[in-house]
């Protein structure tokens, strides 16, 4: 009886073991193998009629180099334009053929798979994370093997260049620029914004557009390094001297930048998103809430998406005691250090950034093209873009050192203390400066 | 009806019952507004599923849409929502019946058994939920790797067929059955198996049902692991890592109606599971009413 | 095989029956939770980013643990600020989600109530609703012109000043304590000199900020559903001649509640109060939806932190050693806990 029970006991174990392990097919590692379709993967791929174009081939399909390009989703019509251009890539190319690979949470997906050692052949790269993978060997520099470099600007150059040397592309880029309620000035008597503009004029403009009393406000500003910083290259400031040794937060540029950034809020002429019941500065814009805002070419589609009544315009951002500065952010195609297949995967960056590509990348108008020779085909198809392609030339990229997360988020929670009376701007630029030091000599 | 303060100068009998009537009153009133606040949120998501995002944004908590769009939806058919599906409903089930099984077999040895070693394993599965999953990802996918379970069902469901969680939730279930019944099947010379699939489980049923929930639950709505066991075959994405796609990984122009109607896709089949099971509860009190 | 006298026999049949029916679970964590774990235990004394392949970081013994806890700086610092937020949100919220969640087991578990399935259902919606929606309802009830500064301004006849809660970093305490003219710039200096673990005292009593209170706020309210249906199914569990008894000695509704359910109850009390700690001390999602750590790093959890450094600023062994410092915060107040609700000698 026991016996009959312990038996049954086991072979039902057994069973849900194997059957659960059945679905994995092998359990030996195969390299190199494509993925097993399992017996249900097979059943349920069967069943559902949905062609798929990137399915991996099999081992089968012997010298043909497989890639895989790993990134984020973003908006439809660009997922769908990269998937053509690889597409195209593989039609040209019978010796390697390219799998894209969109994928959610991807600083996650994208680490776990490097320190896993499986990493894709070519990944995203956001210049800011470049430092982090350049320290910890994560990726090939790339410079020298690219199509026609000097065409890149050089500002979207020095955003992937770490000690002179340049380790991936920037497959394209954004730049801050002033968006302004025509509207609003209309409203308020004031002429429209010009890209001669200084803070002075930007702030006697801010303040004629408040309306504090129908919460309307001047301009729309968030506790963001990644937006005060303009104001801190515009002041003439820096964030670290020019080797990158030592925090220079504690300058009187500094102190003037984040003088006038954190004063807007404080004088009641600018109003943080929150405020203005919005979640990010596009948003409170797009609500009328605000008459000026300072972000990138992303608010172009947000806006005509989401609030397509507004009637707005762009300028470049003022001048300030400095001159010209704004700032790009971008991201590159990187392709991992000791990679499998490292000359395919340079044979894919360059289809994608080479002049052809980055053509067929950026003709949506959404994202910019980083190549100099593109400019005046591209502005004259998308002309209202100019000022944020402008930027361009003065812009300052968005990269600092190896762990310099500690000192965005410092200045980040600072000017957040700083806007609602919490603490000091010069509180805010110390802390800055002790962390940034203690970051640099880690 | 009378109100509280005509009731108090009344007859006593009299006051009692309008002031229980009162009470009655308010409390299903108090009852309702909860039932209201907890369901608004989801009533809410399947009004913005149908709303226009310039809508969204002039009129984000209104329960009515003002114009009827299918636009969220529509941009769901262009995703391979049917596969996802079906691989989510799998790996669910599967990981509820294990879990289902294990979870009340271990349950039961750490409630009941006194065998050797067994506050050290309690203390161990315990502790093992208290470390951040955040931390264990890489690892996991490390063993993953070498297991060839990258790119696989089994990578899915295996490593989840047992969580902390259900086998802490079966031992303090068995805790608080009564002994009664199995010490008079343990003196007839039952073994502890029969008795197990017997005696106890049959008494079981709320707390299996609870179970089946929470399992069918936490694997239907699992985002991390299938993100880090899912390489290179999308073939095999979930539901919820596929419609996280639906976000986009940058920029703040989300979609929200069809992050909506992406999240009914996953909020239905788990409200009609808990609709079937939540029934059992009740069943369970006739049960245990025989019982007693 | 020998013959086994009475109790020893049993005591062997006990041990193989009890690791017979631990063998699958125990196949299963050793491979996928356990294994991992020893990883995450050497990791936490490497200097691994988490980008390069683990077996190439450096192992430097216990300097992250000693980089944390005693050298001042800003890791020591969000450290400990991210245990005080914390703490906070454990404090408010535990008490909070298992009184409520069993009084409303209690209620729809009565026999006499109508509409029990609904209620049942509509309280347990929370727990199945897309996270991104309650997370998006709950940002625009929170907004200044919201729902929830509309109604408190109503409940005080307009004397409530709207605020934006997500982006509000004042504490609780502080702002209580502004009512007494205490705020930082009268507050003694041995209150905002003093450091300790590199966080001002002033700083440590803040309290939840508003901020943090919000996501409070609605993490009880999510996981209120879940805390109700594990009391329910221990509720149907207690045989009703127990009840019965103590109905013929005329035992009134709150003391068979006290003498009966309650005492019944403490295997699953031990159970959600358990599962509060480990889900408080680990909340990260919702600040990972909500609010990245802001505003002025008063919503910073020590699990938001360990991802933060694990998967932000490539110090991943850095993030490991955080992770095992938390395991051994929860462990300890679960073993404290276990004194308190008297299931020791359960457990």
């Amino acid at each position: 009886m026991n016996k009959r029970l312990l038996t049954l006991w086991v072979l039902l174990l057994v069973g849900i073991l194997i059957a659960a392990c059945g679905g994995g097919g092998s359990t030996t590692p195969e390299p190199t193998a494509a993925p097993e379709m399992t017996e249900a993967a097979t059943a349920v791929e069967e069943a559902t009629t949905e062609p798929v174009a990137t399915e991996p081939a099999g081992e089968a399909s012997g010298d043909v180099i497989q890639l895989q390009l790993m990134g984020w989703a973003s908006s439809d019509a660009e997922n769908t334009r990269l998937q053509e251009m690889i597409d195209n890539f593989n039609s040209a190319n019978s010796d390697v053929q390219a799998q894209l690979l969109l994928v959610p949470d991807y600083d996650t997906k994208l680490q776990t798979s490097l320190a896993g050692g499986a990493p894709p052949d070519v990944f995203y790269i956001d210049s800011f994370k470049l430092p982090d993978f350049v320290a910890a060997n994560a990726i090939a520099p790339i410079g020298d093997e690219l199509e026609n470099v000097d065409d890149f600007y050089p500002n979207l150059r020095d955003a992937f260049t770490l000690d002179g040397t340049l380790y991936c592309p920037p497959k394209d880029f954004s730049t801050l620029a002033l968006e302004y309620n025509k509207d609003m000035f209309d409203a308020a008597g004031l002429d429209y914004p010009t890209a001669d503009w200084t803070w002075d004029d930007l702030r006697n403009a801010a303040e004629a557009l408040t309306d504090s009393d129908n919460g309307v406000y001047g301009m729309v500003l968030s506790a963001d390094m990644a937006r005060w910083i303009a104001f801190l290259y515009q002041a003439g400031g820096t964030v670290t001297n020019a080797d990158s040794t030592s925090m220079t937060l504690d300058s009187p540029e500094a102190k003037e930048a984040m003088d006038f950034y954190v004063g807007l809020v404080q004088d009641g002429y600018a109003a943080q998103p929150a405020d203005l019941d919005s979640g990010w500065p596009g948003e409170a814009f797009g609500k009328q809430k605000a008459a000026m805002a300072m972000e990138g070419n992303w608010i172009i589609p947000f806006l005509q998406d989401q609030f397509p009544d507004v009637n707005f315009d762009v300028v470049e951002l003022p001048a300030g005691p400095g001159g010209k500065a704004t700032m790009s952010f971008t991201v590159c195609y990187g392709v991992p250090a000791n990679a499998a297949h490292h000359d395919a995967s340079v044979r894919l960056v360059n289809f994608l950034t080479g002049s052809e590509g980055m053509k067929a990348w950026t003709d949506l108008g959404l994202a910019m093209p980083t190549r100099a020779s593109l400019r005046d085909t591209w502005l004259e198809k998308f002309p209202n873009l100019e000022p944020f392609l402008n930027g361009a030339e003065y812009s300052h990229p968005w990269q600092f050192q190896p762990g310099f997360q500690d000192v965005l988020d410092t200045v980040n929670s600072g000017l957040q203390e700083a806007f609602t009376g919490l603490t000091t701007t010069d509180q805010v630029l110390q802390n800055a400066q002790e962390v940034g030091t203690e970051v640099l000599n880690r | 009806m009378t109100t509280i303060s005509e009731s108090i100068p009344q007859s006593n009998v009299n006051g009692r019952v309008s002031w229980a009537t009162v009470k009655k009153v308010l409390s299903y009133g108090i009852l309702f507004l909860l039932a209201l606040t907890f369901i608004y949120p989801f009533l809410l998501a399947i009004a913005t599923s149908f709303k226009t995002l310039p809508e969204i944004n002039q009129n984000p908590v209104s329960l009515i849409p003002q114009v009827v769009t299918l636009e969220g939806y529509q941009r769901l058919l262009t995703f391979n929502v049917p596969r996802w599906t079906l691989n989510s409903a799998l790996v669910a089930v599967s990981i509820t019946l294990g879990n289902l099984l294990f979870a009340s077999l271990g349950g039961y040895a750490l409630a009941r058994i006194r065998f050797p070693g067994s506050k050290a394993v309690f203390l161990g599965i315990l502790g093992t939920m208290m470390i951040p999953g955040i931390v264990l990802l890489i690892p996991m996918f490390i063993v993953l790797k070498a297991l060839g379970f990258v790119d696989t069902y089994a990578g899915l469901i295996m490593p989840k067929l047992i969580t902390a969680f259900s086998i802490f939730l079966m031992k303090q279930f068995f805790e608080s059955v009564p002994r009664e019944l199995e010490e008079a099947a343990r003196i007839d010379g039952a073994s502890p198996l029969q008795i197990f699939f017997r005696v106890v489980l049959p008494t079981a049923k709320p707390a299996l049902v609870a179970l089946i929930i929470f399992s069918f639950q936490g694997a239907w709505n699992d985002f991390m692991h299938p993100l880090i066991v899912i390489t290179v075959n999308q073939q095999l994405f979930t539901l919820p890592l596929g419609l996280a796609l639906l976000r986009g990984g940058m920029g703040q122009n989300l979609q929200w109606n069809s992050l909506m109607a992406g999240s009914m896709l996953t909020t239905l089949p788990m409200a009609i599971v808990f609709f079937v099971f939540q029934r059992y509860f009740i069943e369970g009190i006739s049960y245990s009413g025989i019982k007693g | 095989m020998t013959v086994a006298t009475g109790i020893r026999g049993e005591d062997r049949q006990n041990a193989v029956a009890g690791w017979l029916f631990m063998t699958p679970t125990i196949l299963i964590f050793s491979v996928f939770v356990i294994i991992p774990i020893i990883a995450a235990v050497y990791f936490s004394m490497t200097d691994w980013n988490g980008i390069s392949p683990p077996a190439e970081a450096t192992f430097i013994g216990l300097d992250n643990y000693k980089t944390i806890l005693t050298q001042p700086g800003i890791r020591q610092t969000d450290f400990f600020t991210a245990l005080k937020n914390t703490t906070y949100f454990a404090l408010g919220v535990v008490p909070m989600q298992t009184i409520i969640s069993l009084l409303l087991a209690v209620v729809v578990n009565q026999s006499l109530l109508r509409f029990k399935s609904f209620f049942r259902t509509t309280y347990y919606f929370p727990s199945i609703t897309s996270s991104v929606a309650i997370s998006l309802m709950f940002l625009f009830f929170y907004q200044k012109s919201g729902l929830v500064n509309q109604i408190l301004s109503t409940l005080t006849f307009g004397a409530w000043e709207p605020i934006a809660w997500m982006a509000d970093p004042r504490g609780l305490i502080h702002i209580a304590l502004s009512w007494f003219g205490l705020t930082i710039q009268t507050a003694p200096d041995f209150l905002t000199q003093t450091s300790l673990f590199g966080v001002p005292l002033w700083s440590w009593i803040s309290g939840p900020s508003v901020a943090l209170t919000g996501i409070m706020i609605m993490n009880t309210w999510t996981t209120i559903g879940t805390m109700m249906i594990i009391f329910l199914a221990a509720l149907q569990d207690i045989p009703n001649f127990v009840y019965e008894a103590a109905q013929i000695d005329g035992a009134s509704a709150w003391s068979q509640f006290r003498r009966i359910t309650l005492p019944m109850l403490r295997p699953t009390m031990f159970f959600v109060v358990t599962l509060g700690l480990i889900g408080t001390y680990q909340v990260f999602d919702q600040i990972y939806v909500m609010s990245s750590g802001g505003p002025a790093k008063t919503t910073l959890t020590i699990a938001y932190l360990v991802y933060r450094n694990g998967f932000n600023n490539s110090q991943m062994g850095l993030g490991a050693a955080i992770a095992i410092l938390l395991f051994i915060i929860i462990f300890a107040l679960t073993m404290i806990q276990r004194r308190i609700t008297g299931s020791e000698a359960a457990v």
